[in-house]
């Protein structure tokens, strides 16, 4: 039987070859769309679960509301660990990552390489993590001091193999020549992780003040004891905090107990995040990579769902609507002794094999838009990775679930005709009045619509960022490295290039107004002696004289540091929200006060305030921020004015090259390194673009099906009406009024949810656009265009039809 | 000894068009025995095609009694009058209604496969058939390439091959030329020898010759036997 099936399913394909094509173009798309996304989202999950302990490793986070700065860390104190360690017997272990250090310089025979992906690791790494060795014994490994764990890609690069690398010395610029000794080489890291490093160096190395509860700049690992809650040991950190925390502030600030530091509205807390919740859930400050955002998996899920279900939508248009042409073989094959049941599997089994067919076309699809789709999303994804036994189940299943979707309605429609009625020829197939139809048209098109908007939203939004007045000019700015440079040749470097005419000003800038650059923040406080009330946390950069003009910022009042004031290395200049936070009504003149290492109270006198400009994501309010006079000259920042960048480029890196030989030459532009920050936004907004055109195509491909057949079916009308005298254009109209009006239904229902969605993700700026009625209107107007041009085909050709040959037939 | 086939006692068919009630079939009696072979006459509208319907259960009465092989059908449900007409009843149309998209072989094959008979017998009926009626040499066509005639032969062969009690045709030579009527109406002629029953409805007084019986009806009424 089912043989019997597939033969007829088979022959009615090739039989009706247009509508065939049409339905599994619309359908692969559907399909590929789903499993690409599929394949994104089973990633995105994925992170991080290689971890043989992967369901008991939990990071501590910090969250900090100190004088209205509030602090969502994915970092905390060294000690914590430690403490927790031996005060909870549920943990059995922890590890720390010091990764203040974004890269070291390390030597490969004479030169050096600005090499990123180092981090300095607790011993403790690998009972917690499982990072499996090539050579070498982990357990040992990075115990002692001067000791250092690389993986294979970082062992063939500086040694040749690991075999090379065990037992030998990597010489790093760490206190301007460091050597460290290779333990054990072990396997690249996986992909989906949310740390990737290439070198583990020892934790013993880190200069760093240690047993400060106070300062935030460990990532800390605990591995739970085998069915411990962590929301349950989440509680113990009120207690580690009194124990710990409270005394060491007290040494210097005021601070009688937890509950008045919470009354005058600020916050301490600590928690542990699940490893496998990192990728998807975090987005706290200084996280070890850019991680994903559970918002955009769902997102793309849903869009893709819908794309799927438009193509199942067309699928059961064009088959209802020629359910005429098979209506005898039901009548048929009811007469023959087939009951209901036999004729919906006959339809189920047809629908399937065409959802087969769609899959190997979807499959081909996805195979050829993987690196495309790879390079958007910033990921790696394998066509080898759909071989996995899940997937190529879910992919078996597929076909069955999308044919059974796009099926049965048609299978119980057709299934239902009463033969003798249809054997009559006595059954209309009315064109005008199917409801199901119409409603499944306007659900494509309001999908369709609301995709249109939503990325029309977002690449003005983006473009919004782009132009908006960032309080900066990031134009023409360049960025260069002061790698392996005494203070002296980085001055006398950069009063060299600030001769050349091409060059406006050049400023010392160790901290810069995009993401991924330096920060240091302080605690402040209006009184000499701090109180809980009276602290406040803002930014807190060093700068030279020249930074302000250098990156375009401007004066609101007061002036910039001078070289003719002698005093201004106790002067400082607030922006605007610091003045707020400090609560000056007039600014100039008024002293703040931090605390030395000593803890006694060092005054500050404002001597400027400088216009808000953003330093952190236009996501966000501008916080506060103070600069001071200093010598930050890590990196030196150039303003140019030159068509010729790229020979501007090579001057100042003969110039560079000619004062530190064997130096790495690295630069960025300022207005690149700003992108940078949009990049996820930027990768959702070619998302949605390639769905938004996807769905429009797919529901035209719907649309022009069901204008052929619908054309097909009316010639004999068509032709009397010629006949009778209508114009081309009477025809032209008449044939595409009802989708027309379909389209337009479509649009009003789509214009509202398509606003709240867009409002809603709007919120997440605080500088965005505003929603005006263009945005819609534009939209309209695209869909019905589209819809017009789509029908426009068949109803022409139609209505310029000779009528002699369309009547002659009857 | 005369079996008796199916009996009709004041059967009626109804059909509301609009407020109106319309009777199509009118206190119909009709008794029907195995081997007869019946030719139903009468105008266009007079109900040969409703009653046809209505006998081979693709329509019901709306009133009175239908007796088939002692059985009664208007009481029955639609899942036993379907297994009822699958085993003992066979169609033939007008316009032939083959199924297009299947070749000679496979649309005479088609109603094995609602009763579920296994593929090797399949394939030794069909063969059977195909020989009778000699069209083996036609059996991988498919319907548009065989003439009326040739197309109805197969209509017949495949009403045949589930070995039906009666046969019921409506107009089967309505769309042949007169060699061709001559030809189907002595297959049914031969066919009805050897002991199958037929109802066949039709305008032609030549064709309504060749059975044994002439039933005329008239706005839904026997008019005459």
């Amino acid at each position: 039987m089912i043989k019997n099936y597939i033969k007829i399913a088979w022959r009615n394909l090739l039989k009706k070859k247009a509508f065939t094509v049409i339905n599994i173009i619309g359908l692969s798309l559907g399909v590929g769309c789903f499993i690409m996304i599929s394949m994104f989202v089973i990633d995105e999950i994925s992170y991080d679960r290689y971890h043989e302990k992967a369901d008991r490793i939990y990071r501590i986070n910090s969250d900090i509301i100190f004088g209205g700065t509030e602090m969502s860390m994915a970092v905390s104190a060294d000690p914590m660990g430690e403490v927790l360690k031996s005060d909870y017997p549920e943990v059995e272990n922890f590890v720390r990552l010091y990764a203040s250090q974004r890269s070291k310089l390390i030597k490969k025979g004479n030169q050096y390489i600005n090499q990123s992906g180092v981090v300095h690791a607790d011993s403790t790494l690998f009972k917690v993590f499982t990072l499996p060795a090539i050579i070498g014994n982990t357990r040992t490994a990075l115990r002692d001091p001067n000791t250092v764990v690389i993986t294979e890609t970082a062992a063939n690069r500086y040694f040749g193999s690991p075999q090379l690398a065990i037992g030998q010395f990597l010489e790093t610029d760490d206190n301007d020549k460091t050597l460290y000794k290779v333990t054990s080489v072990i396997e690249d890291m996986p992909r989906n992780s949310h740390f990737k490093f290439d070198f583990f160096f020892s934790m013993a190395n880190v200069d760093y003040d240690f047993g400060n509860f106070l300062s935030h700049n460990f990532h800390t690992y605990v591995l739970l004891k085998e069915g411990t809650d962590y929301k349950t040991f989440n509680k113990n950190f009120k207690e580690v905090i009194n124990k710990y925390l409270l005394p060491q502030a007290a040494q210097f600030m005021e601070i009688s107990s937890m509950d008045d530091f919470e009354a005058s509205g600020n916050k301490l807390e600590y928690s542990l995040m699940p490893i496998t919740d990192i990728h998807l859930h975090s987005s706290r400050g200084i996280e070890l990579s850019a991680n994903g955002n559970i918002q955009y998996v769902y997102i793309f899920s849903a869009a893709a769902l819908f794309i799927l279900l438009i193509a199942c939508i067309n699928f059961i248009n064009l088959t209802t609507a020629r359910s005429s042409g098979r209506a005898k073989e039901v009548g048929i094959r009811k007469v023959l002794g087939s009951e209901k049941k036999a004729l919906i599997g006959q339809f189920l089994t047809e629908s399937t094999l065409i959802a087969i067919l769609a899959l190997f076309v979807g499959l081909t699809f996805v195979w050829l838009s993987l690196s495309w789709f790879n390079g958007v999303s910033g990921k790696e994804m394998l066509m080898t990775s759909l071989l996995s036994p899940k997937f190529l189940v879910f992919i078996l299943v597929l076909p069955f679930i999308v044919g059974g979707l796009a099926g049965v309605y048609p299978a119980f429609f057709l299934s239902s005709f009463q033969p003798i009625k249809v054997l009559k020829g006595k059954l209309s197939f009315g064109n005008k009045k199917n409801t199901l139809r119409n409603f499944l048209v306007v659900f494509q098109f309001a999908t369709s619509i609301i995709l249109i908007v939503g990325t029309i939203v977002i690449y003005k939004q983006l473009n919004h960022i782009q132009n908006s007045n960032l309080g900066f000019d990031k134009d023409q700015v360049m960025v260069v490295n002061n790698f392996g440079l005494s203070h002296e040749t980085r001055q006398s470097l950069k009063n060299e290039i600030e001769q050349l005419t091409e060059v406006k000003s050049a400023s010392f800038a160790g901290y810069l107004p995009v993401g991924g650059s330096s920060r240091s923040d302080t605690t402040f406080s209006t009184e000499s002696v701090m109180t809980e009330s009276n602290g406040f946390n803002m930014q807190y950069w060093n700068v030279d004289y020249d930074y302000l003009e250098t990156l375009g910022m401007e004066m609101e009042s007061g002036r910039n540091f001078s070289r003719d004031f002698g005093s201004d290395s106790l002067g400082i200049i607030l922006n605007e929200t610091a003045v707020k936070l400090a609560g000056f009504k007039n600014p100039i003149g008024k002293k703040l006060y931090t605390s030395d290492n000593n803890g006694n109270p060092q005054a500050h006198t404002v001597i400027g305030v400088v216009k808000n400009f953003n330093f952190a994501s236009l996501r966000e309010n501008v916080g506060g921020l103070c600069f001071q006079l200093g010598n930050n000259s890590w990196e030196t920042a150039y303003r140019f004015n030159t068509s010729d960048v790229s020979g501007l480029l090579s001057t100042i890196e003969n110039k560079y090259k000619a004062a530190a030989p064997g130096m790495p030459f690295n630069y960025q532009f300022l207005d690149e390194a700003f992108d940078n920050m949009y990049r996820q936004e930027r990768r959702v907004g070619t998302v949605a673009m390639a769905f938004a055109i996807l769905a429009i195509i797919i529901a035209c491909l719907g649309l022009f099906g069901l204008a052929t057949y619908i054309a097909e079916q009316r010639t004999k009308e068509i032709g009397i009406r010629k006949v009778l005298g209508a114009s081309v254009t009477n025809i032209i109209r008449m044939l595409s009024k009802d989708f027309v009006k379909l389209v337009i239904v479509a649009f009003v229902i789509a214009t509202p949810i398509a606003w709240w969605f867009m409002h809603e993700w709007l919120q997440e700026f605080a500088y965005r656009i505003d929603l005006n009625w263009m945005i819609f209107a534009v939209t309209g107007c695209v869909a019905l265009v589209v819809a017009l041009i789509t029908l426009s085909f068949q109803a022409i050709k139609a209505a310029i039809a000779n009528p002699v040959e369309s009547l002659k037939t009857e | 000894m005369v079996n008796k086939l199916l009996s009709l006692n004041e059967a009626t068919r109804t059909v509301n068009s609009g407020s109106n009630k319309v009777t199509l079939l009118d206190n119909i009696n009709l008794q029907v025995n195995e081997g007869e072979f019946i030719s139903l006459m009468g105008p266009s509208g007079s109900g040969k095609s409703t009653l046809l319907n209505c006998i081979g259960m693709l329509d019901s009465f709306t009133g009175g009694g239908y007796t088939f092989l002692g059985e009664p059908v208007h009481s029955m449900k639609e899942k036993n009058r379907s297994k009822l007409y699958k085993e003992y009843i066979g169609f033939v149309f007008q316009a032939y209604h083959l199924i297009d998209e299947l070749t000679v072989w496979e649309n005479i094959e088609t109603p094995l496969l609602y009763k579920s008979v296994k593929s090797s017998e399949r394939k030794g009926l069909v063969a059977d058939m195909l020989d009778r009626f000699n069209i083996v040499g036609k059996k991988d066509l498919f319907p548009m390439q065989l003439s009326g005639g040739q197309q109805q032969l197969v209509g017949i062969a495949r009403a045949l091959i589930g070995k039906p009690k009666l046969i019921l045709a409506d107009e089967p030579t309505g769309n042949l030329n007169s060699k061709q009527s001559t030809e189907i109406m002595e297959l049914f002629s031969d066919l009805n020898k050897e002991g199958v029953t037929i109802i066949q409805a039709t305008h032609s007084e030549k064709n309504a010759s060749y059975g044994s019986r002439i039933v005329n009806l008239l706005d839904g009424k026997i008019v005459e036997e």
